[in-house]
């Protein structure tokens, strides 16, 4: 029942809102005059609870606020004039309300009459007699069996968790009331299964669903025939016929494993899922009936409600005296309702995640600062200074940590897809996930939903063999696909493994030629091999398939990793399986990188793509001719790239003996020799994006304010290297006599695929 | 399709089905009900080999059996299969395939 008190708080942190909403609302209101849309925020805030707490089953509450929206409804329809005697009325009754809220949260009862005087002056203005008619009469605390409504589901507002709001309609059409009651310690649930005609064709099978449901408890199957055709009209593959199941179940089972029964179907389907709790033997109002419109994801049961609940605290010594009664009813009589959670804009986390950032570069300028200053001396200052840089880490990683989700939101998306795949290529797929609750950036989260999707389609699609085969080579029938999250270094790894036939490396080597991308006779090694399917284009299924093959695939899956500064590998084995590697920053917002100095200007390198920086010697160093320089770095020809050259900065060391090579390497792979002056330092930068304040820069990823005030750009690898080969393109540098001639045997072009 | 045995036995259709009834067979299926109607009065469908049934199979007999009782003619399941059985329980059509159905 764990959920059920998430589910719990949430409706009690909600109500709380709501109850603030309707309060500011009636302080608004004029007598003489009133304004629609505050009036219909009132009653949704009244209403939204009255549903919530009918689906935990808090009788007392709906009963009550049933009355405090019947009098809205009569102000919304004008049939009930605001005077200031109706305002203050129902402020009391929403004061009331937020008590019978506290109530329910502490599982008390409310003290006898708590309600009696407030639904008293309601009913008064409700059968349009003055205050002054007679003195209150005694309301009861139940109420009539129905409580007719006639707003459309609010269940948004408690969000999938609450819905439920539709249960007076279900009740005034005699469903709950015409059934037997439930037996005590269990719960009725309806279930209104009305799938879409073609729900057969995708495979799926409503006597496995039916029969899911059957073992979830006493079930009661009626099948509804009304729609079915004539024999000559029937098509044989259409569904005609819808279900409706009466489940007497345990109060474990819950909204979420009856969902779970229609997963799969979810968007095939018309789902409709009441619940009953037995009539409480002191209470008189009947068990509300809960209902969801359509498939929520989950949404709460209520609890079976104990037969007598013990009475609050505050009422044993004194139950004839309730906490409201008449008065004022001042605004903290609901005090006891706080809420544990806010919900807060977007935009302010923004703003503040910004602010944090400007706060690390602040304190980075002031450390630049005292760095000057002359050892021994204001050891207190610097001591402050080193406290400061600690808080103010922490305090990033807090606020980032706000923004931080679990994964799971994108995994538990990945079921669904997989069983379509399967169905897709008649394949037999297990998906296996680990690692849900790894969080990361929501806008990590939310970009990490499409490639995902194309490389799992992939993995079924081009990975796994069909069951015939996997049995034929000894595997178990059913591939397994496994989908992992975990963090590492700073970074969170999301591992895509399957258990297929592994990468055709002749056929991606073949493809790869045939389509141009790789020069015919090249030697590539496995890796390079298995990295050419990223490349823009490149398919190797022979037809085209609904899942996968139209040449929009790995690539754009790299393109979008790499957009968000994250890094894809790919590792297979054949016959044995594939594993993409994703490594994605925790965060957008900072970056770790390395500072480097080309002339006058500072640069950053993402720490993620340096390999390591070294000095060349002469002998290292190749001219191509007419192309451009390389560099052997252990054993391998690496292109170098001057980036004075690229961005026309002057004063810069020209010499890369005399300058530094910064090694870097691409998503892909690929090396790069950055020619730089100096390396300065490794730093914690904050990412400002670039094309927001100026524009777009070919070779830039982003830009960030240094420790002393000055902006550096934040460099793109792979953009250095497509601006490097058409500048190169373009080359015309003289031979130099003081570098070797580039050995003839050079496999230079199939290191870097064009 | 030949899979479901059809045969005429003194005026009555005889429809063998076989032991998948899966979704494919649907059609089939439903072509040999029509047709069982076409020929003859009374149409039997012999259940006693299923051992796989989809949905869409049960209610290809469902519109068999309406059909039989809206033009007065006879129509039975013969000996259901425990596999039928249990998915017309599933299926809350229990006591549907008791009043067709025979020994």
């Amino acid at each position: 029942m764990e959920d059920l008190s998430r589910f719990k708080q949430t409706y009690f942190d909600e109500s709380a809102e709501l109850l603030a909403v309707a309060e500011s609302g009636l302080l608004r209101l004029t007598p003489g005059e009133v304004d629609s849309d505050e009036v219909n925020a009132i009653f949704r805030a009244v209403h939204s609870i009255k549903g919530g707490g009918g689906a935990f089953g808090f009788t007392e509450l709906v009963a009550f606020a049933h009355e405090f929206e019947t009098v809205m409804d009569g102000v919304r329809n004008t049939s009930i004039p605001v005077t200031t005697e109706l305002v203050d009325t129902l402020i009391r009754a929403n004061d009331v309300l937020g008590q019978m809220l506290a109530y329910a949260r502490e599982e008390a009862a409310a003290p006898p009459g708590t309600t009696d005087d407030t639904v008293a002056a309601l009913r008064r203005h409700l059968a349009g007699g003055p205050a002054e008619a007679a003195a209150p009469e005694p309301a009861p605390t139940a109420q009539p069996a129905a409580y007719p409504d006639d707003e459309d589901d609010e269940a948004g507002i408690f969000g999938d968790a609450m819905v439920a709001i539709s249960a007076a309609r279900e009740a005034e059409e005699g469903t709950a009331g015409a059934a037997a009651p439930v037996p005590e310690g269990k719960l009725r649930w309806t279930i209104t299964f009305r799938p879409k005609p073609d729900l057969l064709l995708s495979g799926n099978e409503p006597t496995f669903m039916l029969r899911a449901l059957r073992r979830l408890g006493d079930a009661t199957i009626d099948c509804d025939l009304r729609s079915l055709p004539p024999l000559q009209a029937l098509e044989a593959e259409l569904l005609y016929l819808s279900w409706t199941v009466t489940l007497i179940a345990d109060p474990d089972v819950d909204q979420e494993k009856i969902n779970d029964v229609f997963e799969f179907v979810a968007d095939e389907c018309d789902i409709r899922i009441a619940v009953e709790a037995p009539v409480p033997a002191v209470a008189a109002p009947p068990a509300v009936q809960t209902s969801t419109d359509p498939v929520p994801v989950s949404a709460a049961p209520p609890p079976v409600p104990a037969a007598a609940a013990k009475p609050p605290e505050a009422a044993k010594g004194e139950p004839a005296k309730p906490r409201a009664n008449g008065g004022g009813g001042g605004g903290g009589e609901h005090a006891g309702l706080t809420s544990h959670t806010i919900r807060v804009d977007l935009d302010k986390i923004d703003r503040l995640v910004n602010m944090v950032g400007e706060m690390v570069i602040t304190q980075a300028m002031i450390a630049e600062h005292v760095r000057d200053l002359p050892p021994g001396e204001f050891q207190e200052l610097l001591e402050g200074l080193e406290q400061l840089a600690q808080h103010t880490r922490e305090l990033r990683e807090s606020v980032m940590s706000i923004r931080a989700q679990p994964v799971s939101s994108v995994f538990s998306r990945m079921p669904r897809l997989v069983r379509e795949c399967a169905a897709a290529t008649g394949k037999e797929v297990q998906l296996v996930t680990s690692g849900e609750t790894t969080e990361v950036d929501k806008t990590v989260v939310e970009n990490l939903v499409d490639p995902l999707t194309h490389m799992i389609r992939n993995s079924i699609d081009h990975g796994l063999e069909g069951p015939e085969e996997r049995e034929r080579i000894g595997k178990p029938r059913a591939g397994t696909v496994h989908l992992s999250a975990q963090h590492r270094s700073g970074r969170i790894v999301i591992e895509i493994t399957d258990d297929g036939r592994g990468i055709n490396r002749p056929k991606v080597l073949s493809k790869a030629i045939e389509k141009g991308l790789v020069q015919p006779g090249a030697s590539l090694s496995d890796e390079e091999i298995d990295n050419l399917i990223f490349l823009p284009g490149f398919s190797t299924a022979d037809q085209v398939s609904n899942l996968s093959g139209r040449g929009v695939g790995m690539d754009v899956v790299r393109r979008n990793i790499s957009s968000l500064g994250g890094r894809i590998g790919v590792y297979s084995a054949p016959g044995e399986g594939s594993r993409f590697v994703l490594s994605l920053p925790l965060t957008l917002a900072v970056l770790d990188g390395m500072v480097i100095s080309v002339g006058e200007e500072r640069f950053v390198l993402p720490l993620t793509n340096i390999v390591e920086s070294l000095r060349p010697k002469a002998a290292d160093l190749h001219g191509l001719v007419g192309k451009c320089d390389v560099m052997m770095a252990r054993g391998e020809y690496v292109r170098l790239v001057y980036l004075h050259q690229l961005f026309g900065i002057p004063k810069a060391v020209t010499d890369p003996t005399r300058a530094l090579v910064v090694l870097v390497e691409t998503e892909d792979g690929a090396r790069l020799g950055l020619v730089v002056d100096e390396v300065l330092g490794q730093q914690q930068v904050v990412i400002k994006s670039l094309e927001a304040n100026f524009r777009r820069l070919d070779g830039v990823a982003a830009a960030t304010i240094l420790g002393d005030g000055r902006v550096a750009l934040i460099l793109d690898v792979a953009g250095l290297r497509e601006m490097s080969r058409h500048h190169d393109s373009g080359y015309s540098r003289p031979p130099d006599p003081g570098q070797a001639a580039l050995p003839a045997a050079l496999p230079s072009p199939a290191l870097e695929p064009v | 399709m030949t899979l479901i045995k059809w045969s005429d036995e003194g005026g009555q259709v005889r429809l063998g089905l076989p032991s998948d009834l899966d979704l494919a067979m649907a059609q089939p299926l439903l072509e040999g009900l029509r047709a069982g109607f076409g020929a003859s009065d009374t149409v039997v469908a012999d259940a006693a080999a299923v051992e796989r049934v989809s949905t869409a199979c049960i209610q290809a007999l469902l519109a068999a059996a309406r059909h039989a009782a809206e033009h007065n003619r006879t129509f039975a399941i013969l000996q259901p299969s425990e596999v039928l059985t249990e998915a017309c329980e599933d299926l809350g059509l229990a006591p549907w395939l008791k009043q067709w159905s025979r020994a």
